[in-house]
């Protein structure tokens, strides 16, 4: 259980509380022009000048000796604020966690708010020119996607329902590709993606700048040496190059510091020697999301 | 001691005479560059400031790539090699 948890879960995953997902909220905080305003100039939430700062070679900026620490903690406030004057502009109160298919399975089919529609990945558009649709958003987000026609499938339906959705999920996960759950802005919940690493905004800061985007999941793998036969074919479903072969004990290790808990390297296992358990029971590895 | 040697910060520079919104390659068509860069240096984005000047605010039409994360360029020169018009210089 992570903070967000605490004050938005109810008692259970923040992810879990079926009110962040409701239409109430969403109105009550007046979601669709703020989510009209930020979507509508989406690619340029990057560019944005956090105080006056351009976040171009932020890189390079967050190492500056004082001018860096006021910038985390200014970027940091900004993704993870809760204030009711949100900037839509930015990435205001927008940030995700990693989940397993079980649990993006469970809000598809029976959290999501109507409609459901399948669009185009924003970060692939802008980091690869790669148009594939795999983001799933619900809710108040669908309406105001559809009518960005560059997020838009035209050849195909774009509103799904929650079985098609549950499989679709189900395929993209197998793929590769690691599901996570977004708040946008906190606390209304509207999208699952299927990420990829360095595509994928939220793990190039997390990874890169230990900028707090991406939550690592509620669970972590754990390898059964006994069961593992070497196969090496995990290693190559890990987006995040959290597993490592070594030759000469002929078996795959697992770096816990990487491991964000997808659980997408499972489907690669043919010995069901991966599994996940909950971040609380490993010790190391409790609260650290 | 000696002390670790400063690597120096990558400049990477895009013409946008010739890439982006008044140049002749729009990068929606392109995007070469995007698909070299192993660590995803390029994004591309619609051009900053413009939103108002746009004739169709749901669908904007004034695009350019900017090189974000600067950082994580390990300065392979792909994106170099690729760019059909020789906009990008990489420079330290």
């Amino acid at each position: 259980m992570c903070q967000w948890c605490m004050s938005h879960g109810a008692g259970k995953k923040w992810y879990m509380n079926a009110r962040n997902y409701s239409d109430e909220l969403a109105e009550e905080s007046n979601m669709k022009d703020y989510l009209t305003e930020q979507w509508m100039n989406f690619e340029q939430v990057y560019i944005r000048k956090i105080m006056g700062f351009s976040s171009k070679d932020l890189g390079y900026k967050l190492k500056m000796p004082i001018i860096g620490r006021v910038l985390r903690w200014r970027a940091e406030s900004m993704i993870h604020s809760q204030k009711k004057k949100r900037n839509p502009v930015r990435a205001d109160g927008h940030f995700g966690q990693v989940i397993p298919l079980e649990d993006a399975q469970i809000i598809m089919s029976e959290l999501a708010a109507e409609p459901i529609i399948c669009n185009y990945c924003m970060c692939r558009w802008m980091q690869r020119r790669k148009k594939e649709a795999v983001c799933i958003n619900f809710g108040v987000l669908s309406e105001v996607l559809e009518k960005l026609p560059r997020f838009i499938p035209k050849d195909r339906v774009v509103r799904i329902d929650r079985e098609t959705a549950v499989e679709k999920l189900e395929e993209f996960n197998k793929k590769g590709y690691i599901s996570s759950v977004w708040f946008q802005p906190i606390p209304y919940i509207n999208a699952v993606c299927s990420c990829e690493s360095p595509e994928c905004g939220a793990f190039t800061l997390r990874n890169n700048f230990d900028i707090n985007v991406m939550y690592k999941a509620e669970y972590i793998i754990q390898l059964d040496q006994d069961k593992c036969q070497g196969c090496k074919s995990c290693v190559a479903m890990c987006q995040l190059s959290a597993i490592r072969f070594i030759p000469s004990m002929d078996r795959v290790i697992i770096d816990y510091n990487k491991c964000y808990g997808c659980g997408v390297c499972r489907h690669a296992c043919k010995n069901d020697a991966l599994k996940l358990i909950p971040r609380e029971e490993y010790p190391g590895f409790d609260g650290t999301y | 001691m000696s002390k670790a040697k400063k690597k120096k910060r990558t400049k990477i520079r895009i013409d946008y005479s010739i890439c982006g919104e008044k140049g002749k390659i729009d990068p929606r068509n392109c995007g070469l560059c995007m698909r070299a860069c192993d660590p995803a240096v390029f994004i591309m984005h619609e051009t900053l400031g413009t939103e108002k000047q746009q004739k169709d605010i749901y669908d904007p039409q004034d695009w350019r790539i900017t090189p974000i994360w600067g950082s994580l360029c390990s300065r392979c020169f792909k994106c170099v090699e690729v760019c059909p018009e020789n906009a990008i210089t990489i420079t330290w």
